[in-house]
């Protein structure tokens, strides 16, 4: 999958040769062919979030949508009031425990993916991490709703083993959002892991086992440190992901656990307030932003570029 | 005392092979339960199942709601896909075939689409169409158009990736040997261009699908009364009940899906897409 900004951008850039394009340069037109997908993301893209940045400074007439006045009134709103903090601060915390869950996870899949003995096995480990990326995110909460339901399996399970008496209220719990984000962010880590443990060789390894390394300390101060970057632009990735989710808190949180996205919904679908949902989209988008760039600096000063 | 007794290195692979276990489980769990609870004879959802039915299915496909989301999505899907191959194929030409210094900056803009997230990106185009509409007035949000270019964008980035790197793979020497012996720009392009990139256009194609049919996060803005997309149809469902007929529903969207993607693995190994 495509790491935002961190790895997909750059890679693609270092595919592409250097060499001189000796037979297309001197086609007449040639310079326009990017112009259609240029206008799509134009129109599409690069106008409409220009017009939320100018609607994030309007003032709300609940009587008029129109663009009035003004105000940087959205913005003090949304750090004046300890609701909104606290939402942001949620939003930050489910991303964060995400993240730290799928890194758990994420690595020893990827390791299983990328060591594995036959390549029948590997296809088979690579397609269980991209077949459920590709279904969608209201169907695989679903899954998750099911799951964890009065009656569902995992209560099942517990009431039947023995170790609960009644059924446990997991829908609606902060745990119930978190594993069915985890779920659904880990295909990116596994993925991005994945493909840089493809890049590492096995060599390293094997040079730390016969020097008498045992198996933990060849991983933890051989193979961990080489896959760094990747560990790093999976994060990133995931974290970004989850400070966006919008199925999961809707679906497995319930209508008393309020994350940044659906708000944004809220914000201008049911309550038709265009300037504060647009702030709220900046905020969310500028807390993405100087977390990404924080944490890249700070990583790059440790490992070098990345 | 147990170390000793276990060859070294055993502790290891035991946890992080647990922990593998564990990770594909949770990616591979509410998958398989979702079709599982499909064929549960109660209404209900109750563990275990007192019996298996398949009428959840004949239920489903009664409800105006999920056909009608499945015709929209169906149509959206393939008219983004056809708009981002349209304007996502020459894009991607240029990329693989330029040396000019903007490129890097085209590309970012052309890739612009992943990195902006959906709920900010649905909904300035939201309120983008809103104004375009009261300034022409001509509607534009909750139309078919408006979430055709909405989806046309998140399918855009796709295309521009998996074609430029097939064009960058290609062997070059086809071109320059048909242009030396007198073919023209346009005929290289259809008739030794384009067939050597032929797997990197159907996965293009194919992923645009895919990533159009179950977006949920951009949809959520542009739909409206009579253009609700499948996605959609279900999340509206789901917020106020989960039964089996719903997981019927998604049940066969995943099945859909599935076959769109075993079609591409043929063609293009879906392994080489990320």
């Amino acid at each position: 999958m495509v790491e935002p900004g961190v790895q997909g951008v750059s890679d693609l850039a270092a595919t592409l040769p250097p060499g001189p394009a000796r037979v297309r340069r001197s086609v007449p037109g040639f310079a326009l062919l990017p112009v259609p997908a240029l206008v799509l993301v134009g129109i599409g893209l690069i106008l409409p979030l220009g017009l939320i940045a100018r609607y994030s400074l309007a003032e709300f007439d609940p009587a008029d949508i129109a663009l009035q006045g003004l105000t940087a009134g959205n913005y003090l709103k949304f750090f004046g009031d300890p609701f909104y903090r606290e939402v942001l601060g949620r939003t930050l915390a489910v991303a964060a425990g995400s993240t730290a869950a799928c890194l758990l996870l994420g690595v020893p899949a990827a390791y299983a993916i990328s060591r594995a003995r036959s390549a029948r096995l590997r296809s088979a480990l690579l397609l269980l991490a991209i077949v459920p990326l590709l279904m969608g995110n209201a169907v695989r909460a679903l899954g998750w709703m099911v799951l964890l339901s009065e009656r569902g399996i995992v209560n099942q399970a517990l009431t039947g083993l023995g170790l609960a008496d009644a059924p446990v209220r997991l829908m609606y719990t902060p745990l119930a959002v978190t594993l069915s984000l985890v779920a659904v962010l880990l295909p990116f880590m596994v993925l991005t892991l994945q493909s840089v443990f493809d890049s590492i060789s096995p060599v390293y390894e094997d040079a730390a086992a016969t020097m008498g390394a045992p198996p933990w300390a060849a991983f933890r101060h051989v193979f961990l440190p080489l896959a760094m970057p990747g560990l790093f632009s999976g994060s990133l990735l995931v974290f970004i992901l989850g400070m966006n989710a919008y199925a999961s808190p809707v679906l497995l949180g319930g209508p008393a656990f309020h994350m940044m996205a659906p708000m944004v919904y809220e914000q201008a679908v049911e309550a038709f307030n265009w300037p504060f949902a647009s702030a709220l989209a900046f905020v969310l988008m500028a807390a993405t932003l100087v977390l990404t760039v924080l944490s890249s600096r700070v990583l790059q000063k440790r490992y070098g570029r990345l | 005392m147990l170390s000793r007794l276990l060859p070294p290195g055993a502790g290891f692979r035991l946890a992080m092979g647990t922990l593998a276990v564990l990770a594909f489980l949770l990616l591979a769990g509410p998958l398989a339960t979702v079709v599982w609870v499909s064929f549960f004879q109660g209404k209900i959802i109750a563990f275990p199942p007192e019996g298996y039915t398949l009428s959840w299915y004949a239920a489903a496909w009664e409800m105006p709601r999920f056909r009608g989301g499945l015709a929209t999505s169906l149509w959206v899907a393939l008219a983004a896909t056809a708009a981002s191959l349209a304007a996502g194929v020459p894009a991607a030409l240029y990329l693989a075939r330029t040396e000019f210094r903007g490129r890097e900056a085209i590309q970012s803009v052309l890739l612009g689409p992943l990195i902006v997230p959906g709920i900010v990106a649905g909904l300035a185009l939201y309120m983008f169409l809103i104004e375009a509409e009261i300034l022409t007035g001509v509607q534009f949000a909750q139309t078919m158009g408006g979430l055709v270019l909405g989806h046309s964008l998140i399918a855009l980035p796709w295309t521009v990736r998996l074609v430029t790197a097939a064009l960058v793979g290609m062997d070059r020497q086809a071109e320059e040997a048909a242009a030396v012996m007198g073919a023209r720009p346009l005929a290289v392009f259809f008739l030794v261009t384009l067939p050597a990139i032929r797997s990197g256009l159907v996965a293009g194609g194919l992923f645009s699908f895919v990533i159009s049919f179950v977006d949920l996060e951009k949809s959520l803005f542009l739909v409206g009364p009579g253009t609700t997309t499948l996605p959609i149809a279900i999340i509206n469902y789901l917020e106020w009940s989960v039964d089996p007929t719903i997981a019927a529903v998604a049940t066969a969207q995943i099945a859909a899906i599935s076959a769109v993607m075993i079609a591409t693995d043929r063609v293009f190994k879906l392994t080489r897409a990320f």
